[in-house]
């Protein structure tokens, strides 16, 4: 493994299901961005970031206050060192696609990534190679639910970022959107709204 | 004609395949009712670019399939759309949702289908089926107008282009047209005399049938009148000097135009009968009383002279005249208060016999084509419908005469002629149309080598009977519904091609449908100008094999022939 490549490596599998799977990060409050595109263990599947949180390791250990009598939030955690111990960041990503022999293919992969895979986040060359077909995008619009549709946008904002043509790409994914949501056309709207910006 | 050559058969010659831009695909459809067609907003493809009326072609899995755009519609997959539109100028949502859950959606009539493979080769038939759902559609280009409106080369007409597509060019069947009758409509203005010209024009040049102008207006003998450009354009006579014969009706009115006619009508008293004056019962505000004294007058007079004997009866005879022929007094002074107004036609008078008739039928047996001007009587009603039906009913007894002994064994066919009328709701109306001769002529078909041409602005006054009998009908722009009803009367797809014939511009638009198109077809004719003038020239050398044409110095030695016959 390549510095570089340890550099962009944020995290391990957890938790694997065919369509998403749960990443521990390795470090605390360092997740990803919401939308990221991520390259999952080997052979590699992709995955966006969904959804992030933070909190104890051992769930039967909840968290209590403890700067009550403290200044700053940075002196939590300087007089309770034990915290970075037993505290995670976590997240959950969507699977959009997987590696099938040379080929990138977007869909679901025959079997999930494997638990304690190494979670890499993609390059700007990875994702502009990847987004070169939008199919995927009903993957990540599959459960209807807010936080779904905003790691969607999040998603393709940054994608355009990495594309030469800004405006065309997001037409094409707005499009793509609006067959989608054929029907939802308010759901539709908040999310054209969100990526036109 | 421009831009093709013709081929060897005598057809043009066509760029196989060459399809236009794709436009959308069928989504939905009947054959009765036609296709449903979505247009490919995503491809570029925009409702504005796809006007009513314009020419499309759909690929089916077996048959190319050609069809004219008869509606167009806006949809959308969400009804929630239509109440909450992208608004606030947002482009990029616009975009987005335009041609994707907002758009078009075309109504196509399927006209014709070909086979795939040889699209362009063989003869187009009308469609029994409709494409698949998902069939690929097209705008027209040039190689499929030619493949649908194939006239040979010798025949057709190139008429106009076909909606939305300036650059291009349908060729009419002038063989087609005139081997059924033909009608010509339009509001006054609608361009239905530049038309109708440019149809007769392409009959003379064409050379298989004759046809006899009664020309109200004086609109197609040596010149008519360009309104829109306050303008002289060139009548048949000037195209054609060899071919066209002008008559008048009045002499010094033609001589103020500046024209020569080649002959003068005159109609003998003796040439009108009583059913004459029952069909200009309405022109000349007669009750059916009144009209029908004429036949007790034919009965009490000499039959050959009654008209001329009661014209110059002064008013106090006509009561003691009423009591001898048992007529209601009132009736018949009023029939003769009409009729002595006709003392100031002067085509009429006592000693012309039927003259005129005969030197028409003459001329149109030797193939020239004759315009009837009319001069002044154009205007009065009773005039035009008078001599147009009394020299229509002499020449059509000789047509039958001759058809009869040709079919008798006894010399030729007369030469199809084609006659054409104006204002024919005048004297067409449900009520005297079965009296006139062109309510027969329209009813026979082409048994005895008549058709009619007829150009008319009111089409709702025709009755329905000789209307259905129209093999092609051309029409501009209608503002009455009951004139559009009745122009449409027994076309198949009659709803569908209302909706195109009401979108029609009001000028330089016409729908054509009927015999001598295979589909029917929304066109800007052509102008009527110098070019028009140039392909009107008729050929200086030998005509194109197959083509009846006959060459000026054959013609000559006809005409030579048949005023000294070789012994």
């Amino acid at each position: 493994m390549t510095s570089m490549e340890t550099r962009r490596r944020v995290g391990e599998v957890i938790v694997s299901h065919t369509e998403r799977v749960e990443v521990q990060c390795y470090e605390l409050h360092s997740p990803p961005p919401l939308g990221s595109l991520l390259r999952i263990g080997s052979p590699a599947v992709y995955a966006v970031v969904r959804d992030i949180w933070h909190e104890p390791l051992d769930p039967s250990r909840p968290l209590a206050a403890r700067g009550a009598d403290l200044e700053t939030e940075e002196e939590i955690y300087a007089q309770n060192p034990q915290l970075l111990s037993v505290l995670t960041t976590r997240f959950t990503a969507t699977v959009t696609g997987y590696v099938d022999g040379l080929d990138i293919r977007q869909g679901l992969p025959s079997v999930p990534p494997n638990l304690h895979s190494f979670v890499f986040l993609c390059d700007d060359a990875e994702v502009a190679s990847f987004v070169r077909q939008l199919q995927f995008l009903r993957l990540l619009m599959a459960d209807g639910s807010l936080t779904a549709d905003l790691a969607m946008t999040a998603f393709l904002q940054r994608s355009a970022a990495t594309v030469a043509d800004r405006r065309g790409f997001l037409i094409r994914a707005g499009r793509m959107l609006a067959i989608e949501l054929a029907g939802e056309s308010q759901r539709l709207y908040t999310m054209l709204r969100e990526i036109a910006v | 004609m421009t831009n093709n050559k013709g081929n060897g058969d005598g057809r043009f010659a066509h760029a196989a395949g060459a399809p236009g831009r794709q436009i959308g695909v069928v989504v939905g459809g009947q054959l009765s009712r036609g296709l449903q067609v979505r247009l490919d907003g995503v491809g570029g493809a925009s409702v504005e670019d796809v006007p009513v009326g314009s020419f499309v072609t759909v690929q089916g899995r077996r048959q190319r399939f050609f069809g004219v755009v008869t509606d167009i519609e806006l949809r959308t997959v969400d009804d929630s759309l239509r109440h909450f539109p992208p608004t606030g100028g947002d482009a990029f949502l616009a975009e987005v949702v335009g041609g994707t859950t907002a758009y078009g959606v075309l109504s196509v009539m399927p006209g014709i289908a070909v086979p795939d493979g040889n699209a362009y080769s063989i003869q187009p038939e009308t469609s029994t089926t409709i494409p698949e759902h998902f069939s690929p559609v097209f705008t027209a280009s040039q190689a499929d107008i030619d493949a649908v409106f194939n006239a040979p080369q010798h025949t057709a007409l190139a008429l106009g282009a076909p909606q939305a597509m300036d650059g291009a060019t349908v060729r009419l069947d002038l063989s087609a047209l005139a081997s059924r009758s033909v009608g010509v409509f339009g509001a006054s203005g609608s361009g239905k005399t530049f038309l109708a010209r440019m149809l007769l024009a392409g009959l003379v040049k064409q050379g298989e049938v004759v046809s006899l102008v009664f020309d109200m207006q004086n609109e197609y003998g040596w010149q008519g009148q360009d309104n829109d450009r306050g303008s002289q354009v060139k009548g048949l006579k000037q195209l054609f000097p060899s071919r066209v014969v002008t008559f008048t009706l009045d002499q010094q009115s033609s001589q103020r135009r500046g024209m020569t006619p080649d002959g003068i009508v005159r109609i003998g008293y003796n040439e009108i009968q009583p059913a004459d004056i029952e069909m200009l019962r309405e022109s000349l505000g007669l009750s059916a009383v009144a009209a029908a004294a004429a036949y007790n007058l034919e009965r009490h007079f000499a039959r050959r002279s009654w008209l001329g004997e009661f014209m110059v009866l002064g008013g106090p005879d006509i009561p003691d005249l009423a009591d001898a022929i048992g007529v209601n007094a009132a009736a018949l002074a009023a029939l003769h208060r009409r009729l002595s107004a006709w003392q100031r036609f002067e085509f009429l008078d006592d000693a012309a016999g039927a003259n005129a008739a005969r030197s028409i039928v003459e001329h149109l047996q030797r193939g020239n084509h004759v315009v009837l001007e009319f001069g002044q009587y154009g205007r009065n009603e009773a005039a035009y419908v008078l001599v147009s039906n009394l020299l229509t009913r002499r020449i059509h007894e000789e047509w039958v005469r001759r058809k009869e002994l040709a079919d008798g064994g006894q010399g030729a066919d007369p030469r199809p002629l084609v006659i054409f009328i104006e204002e024919a709701h005048k004297f067409l109306t449900p009520e005297v149309a079965s009296q006139t001769i062109f309510g027969t002529i329209a009813r026979e078909l082409r048994k005895y080598n008549v058709t009619l041409m007829i150009v008319d602005q009111r089409p709702s006054g025709i009755d329905s009977e000789v209307m259905s009998q129209l093999g092609t009908r051309l029409t501009c722009s209608l503002n009455d519904d009951r004139d559009m009803s009745a122009v449409l009367m027994g076309a198949r797809d009659s709803s569908q091609l209302r909706d195109v014939l009401s979108r029609l511009s009001s000028k330089q638009q016409a729908l054509v449908f009927g015999h001598a198109v295979p589909m029917p077809l929304v066109l800007r004719p052509r102008d009527y100008d110098e070019t028009f003038y140039q392909e009107m020239a008729l050929p200086a050398g030998p005509v194109p094999a197959g083509a009846p044409v006959e060459t000026e110095q054959d013609r000559l030695q006809r005409e030579i022939d048949e005023l000294f016959p070789p012994n």
